[in-house]
């Protein structure tokens, strides 16, 4: 087993996979706890199906660089659901839950028609599938891909640290922040953003529909056994990079598709932690 | 003198024949050997960016799938992988050692078959290039 193991990381999309895979989920984990605890855990689906319409976009206007269509698309979509859906003067009628359900399905399903209707490729419903399910698209990807992963991934957890007491104050209580000279606006833009560039990094580990598992299971297994907001996060981070780094190998050496093996990891560890939960405090 | 001679020679072409034998056994990458996640990741690879496989021994399983190319009146041969979620395929086409002749000659499309050969650029009249296995053996 070992053997194997060591074998197959002579091979660099391996390691590109690994490194990939472990800074998308030390992003995701990091700011999926605030989204959990404001109540936004769906947030991520819809962006991830908006992205995935993007991409379909992308690829009928035959863009070689995806990203510079993705990118923008879904930070606009972000900040029209984060920030619009808390003002209802800006986001007429629609709000709150309606408005992401409605964007997901939306984006989904004409993306979905655009590559049926406009894709050159040969083999669509395959094109479809290993962007919604993440089967492969970690393990097929180029230095570029990585060297960009590792850009915007280290520009989410420099904004996240120095931000840290910012978005503590804005994730339990918006009114206070606003009251002590938070400006609450711009943060929560910037939450958007931020959101919108790991849904988009988080879709080449797992594909578009298992994106918000990405983004909601470690922070609930961490709330599970620690309550404070740092601990929450710091455990919420561990559990995500070693849930990721175990579904990434299973994958590899049992030959499953790599996103549902991370996910898989990640509900394992969850149900542990509810036991774990259970056990000391004895009560769900 | 003679006889030394003669056995020199006969040495001189028992090691040589040897030597060609484990050339044509010899397998650089064999894909027999990994999970099917790497072999789909293994043979993107070798299809995106070829240059880094060309001259290697490349040992592989998958089905059997045959096309025949109405422009180049050329019948393409090749070995077909799925990847995890069985949704994706892609391939190598190969062509055999000795040829066959087809279809009596060859196994049934989806078959299973394992080819042993040698992963080439074939150019293209316009200059683009395919990956194919050449001077393959089939197995089945």
């Amino acid at each position: 087993m070992l053997d194997k193991l060591f074998f197959y990381l002579d091979f660099p999309f391996v390691r590109y996979a690994i490194i990939v895979g472990t800074l998308i989920s030390l992003c995701s984990s990091l700011l999926g706890v605030t989204l959990v605890l404001k109540r936004y855990s769906y947030i991520g689906d819809g962006l991830s199906h908006v992205a995935f319409g993007a991409l379909a976009i992308a690829a009928v206007l035959k863009v070689s660089n995806n990203m510079l269509i993705i990118l923008p698309v879904t930070i606009a979509v972000a900040i029209l659901l984060l920030c619009g859906s808390k003002d209802s003067r800006a986001c007429v009628k629609i709000r709150g839950d309606a408005a992401i359900a409605m964007v997901s399905a939306g984006a989904l399903a004409m993306g979905y028609l655009l590559m049926n209707i406009f894709s050159s490729s040969a083999n669509v419903a395959g094109d479809v599938c290993t962007t919604l399910f993440g089967s492969m698209s970690i393990l097929t990807l180029k230095p570029t891909d990585v060297y960009l992963c590792m850009i915007l991934s280290a520009t989410v957890l420099v904004i996240f640290i120095l931000f840290y007491h910012k978005i503590f104050a804005i994730t339990f209580d918006e009114n206070f922040a606003r009251a002590t000279g938070v400006n609450v606006s711009a943060f929560n833009l910037l939450i958007a953003i931020i959101i919108a560039v790991i849904i988009v990094l988080a879709m080449n580990l797992v594909g578009a529909l298992l994106v918000s598992a990405l983004i909601v299971f470690p922070s609930l297994s961490a709330m599970r056994i620690f309550k404070s907001f740092f601990s929450v996060t710091i455990a919420a981070a561990v559990i995500s990079v070693i849930c990721s780094l175990t579904g990434i190998l299973v994958a590899i050496l049992a030959g499953t598709p790599v996103g549902s093996t991370i996910v898989a990891a990640d509900i394992l560890v969850f149900f542990i932690s509810y036991i774990t939960s259970f056990i000391r405090n004895g009560r769900m | 003198m003679y006889k030394l001679f003669t056995i020199l020679l006969f040495c001189i072409f028992t090691v040589s024949t040897s030597a060609k034998a484990s050339t044509n056994t010899h397998v650089d990458i064999d894909l027999t050997r990994m999970s099917s996640t790497m072999v789909y990741t293994m043979v993107f690879q070798m299809v995106t960016d070829p240059q880094k496989y060309v001259g290697k021994r490349i040992k592989m399983k998958g089905a059997f799938s045959s096309y025949f190319d109405e422009e180049t009146n050329r019948r393409f041969f090749g070995c077909i992988i799925k990847d995890a979620l069985a949704c994706c395929s892609q391939g190598l086409a190969f062509e055999l050692a000795k040829p066959r002749k087809y279809p009596s000659e060859y196994p049934s499309e989806g078959s299973s078959i394992i080819i042993l050969g040698t992963f080439e650029l074939e150019k293209e009249e316009d200059g683009i290039g395919f990956p194919i296995i050449k001077d393959a053996k089939m197995f089945r």
